[in-house]
């Protein structure tokens, strides 16, 4: 963990922090005790950032030892759920504090100001939980936010998305939707909500089975039972999103690593703020690991099960984040024949992936020159590679061709060829190796010398 | 109706083609970008994000779309 021992500005200087700790290949938690705002006032709102920027620091909070071996884990505790369990208001730490009427002020929030291209400040850790009027499941989704005024602020649900449908349900009905904002959780809660569900169906339950108990829930202040939200959170924000209002929303620095355009957003008026005595405010870096990882790692379990299903010798996925969210590793053990095949297509019908590369269990797929390595080697272009056009993706890809929906994917079969008999070794030349006790004495060799002096390129 | 629109026509399939569309804001000459779902709702109005000056797409001083 990092504590800078100084203020740090809320506009461009924390994120420019979060930036250098990347470019230096080091991913502490970043809690700023002393955040500046624009006008030179300290907030008494510390800023917790970077908490997810490590993939190591997430898979611990999950109570899994090597970040590698996620995926399967993934899967199968968002598939065990875990019914969430009801406190009351009063036992509740997020409601300790309330601020009603004349109290709220969205703008004593220490929200970060990004990106140069960014208009303002931005919540980019805020979960809104909304709800299907019709069958009354709630649903939770990352969303940023823009403070606008000590009472409104816009927010942008996608519109695929399953918050922008319980949107639409309202304002169809001639009503104004209920939406409640929740800031800072256990990493292992926020990985719940990631979890990738049907319409509608809670995250509550997927949350529960990462932490291995059920969530503590508790009625929102404006909504009551309608909306429930985590009793541990850090702060929450209660409001109506006003029927068919939409203003300006953005640009803003989005997770492809280009900034977003400015688009027609919904607002909220905000009802009620609620938090801890001394809360903390936690920001994503928006574009950096810290906001991909989380969501990468999810992804992981997705994929994993979604190609388990048709190709069972799929032993592992990795989403790098280099990838943005649009690239998807795929290992398989001793595949049969076609099944590295089914295996890729089942990775692309998934909708964020845009690239799968299937390789065997001797590629490293958390190390990209081992990727590399495979690709180089163990493809023909045309034989080994494929497009399918036409399929969900996301719309954010900068590279989209102007009014698609759809888009172009690519599969990369870098996996060896068939064994021609069981039991033989792959058709396929052995891989360069000195023995491994050559490369124990080389290890030695290497202990306690410093390698700073020496070319890196 | 302001004429501030230009339209920049896409070329054969096989061109490599843009898809992102810029406006100038009236007050400061900002440049930013917009995506379609603004576009197609002339009656919400641009922001500025330098100088928070917000219009209405036709008083964009210049207004660049792909299509
Ligand atoms: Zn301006």
């Amino acid at each position: 963990m990092f504590r800078p021992d100084k203020p740090l500005s809320i506009v461009h200087d924390i994120t420019a922090l979060q930036y250098a700790l990347e470019k230096a290949e080091r991913r502490p938690i970043v809690v700023v005790q002393e955040p500046r705002r624009a006008d030179g006032s300290i907030s008494d709102i510390p800023v917790v950032t970077n908490l997810t920027g490590s993939r190591t620091v997430v898979a611990r909070a999950l109570g899994i030892n090597d970040h590698q071996t996620a995926a399967p884990i993934y899967a199968q505790r968002t598939g065990n759920c875990i019914a969430p369990e009801k406190i009351s208001g009063e036992s509740a730490p997020v409601q300790e504090i309330v601020l009603e009427g004349d109290n709220i002020d969205l703008t004593k929030l220490p929200a970060l100001t990004q990106h140069v291209t960014d208009p303002g400040p931005y919540l980019t850790a805020a979960h809104a939980t909304t709800y299907d009027p019709d069958t009354k499941t709630d649903n939770t989704a990352i969303q940023r936010c823009w403070i606008k005024s000590p009472t409104r602020m816009s927010y942008f649900p996608y519109p695929a998305s399953h918050n922008a449908r319980n949107l639409r349900k309202f304002w169809e009905r001639g009503e104004d939707c209920p939406v409640v904002f929740w800031i800072g959780h256990h990493p292992a809660v926020l990985m719940g909500t990631q979890a990738k569900l049907t319409y509608p169906e809670s995250h509550w339950g997927a949350c529960g089975g990462l932490i291995g108990e059920p969530l503590r829930v508790t009625p929102s202040r404006t909504f009551g039972d309608s909306i429930m939200v985590p009793a541990d959170a850090e702060i929450v924000i209660e409001g109506y999103a006003p029927k068919d209002v939409l203003e300006a929303d953005g640009p803003f620095g989005e997770y492809t690593g280009y900034s977003g355009p400015q688009v027609a957003a919904p607002v909220v008026d905000v009802t009620c703020i609620t938090m801890r005595k001394n809360a903390l405010y936690h920001d994503y870096g928006s574009g950096l690991t810290d906001m991909l990882v989380p969501d990468n790692m999810a992804m992981e379990g997705k994929v994993f099960g979604l190609c388990k299903q048709v190709a069972p010798s799929v032993v592992n996925v990795h989403v790098p984040a280099q990838g943005r969210r649009f690239h998807g590793y795929i290992q398989v053990e001793n595949p049969g024949p076609g099944e590295v095949r089914d295996a890729l297509m089942a990775a692309l019908s998934y909708r964020r992936l845009k690239l799968a590369i299937a390789v065997n269990q001797d590629i490293d797929i958390f190390d990209d020159s081992e990727m590399f390595f495979a690709m180089a080697t163990r493809v023909q272009w045309s034989r080994d590679s494929f497009t399918v056009d036409g399929l969900s993706g996301s719309l954010l890809d900068p590279s989209t061709p102007v009014g698609s929906k759809t888009l172009s994917k690519m599969a990369i079969d870098a996996s060896m060829p068939l064994p021609g008999r069981a039991g033989a070794p792959p058709p396929i030349p052995p891989r360069s190796k000195v023995p491994d006790e050559a490369m124990q004495r080389a290890a030695e060799i290497l202990s306690g010398l410093d390698p700073n002096d020496w070319p890196t390129l | 109706m302001s004429n501030n629109k230009e339209i920049v026509r896409l070329g054969a399939p096989w061109e490599k083609t843009g898809n992102t569309s810029w406006t100038q804001c009236p007050a400061c000459e900002e440049w930013f970008h917009v995506g379609p779902g603004l576009l197609d709702r002339p009656e919400v109005h641009m922001h500025c994000p330098a100088c928070h000056k917000e219009f209405p797409q036709t008083d964009a001083k210049r207004l660049v779309t792909s299509g």
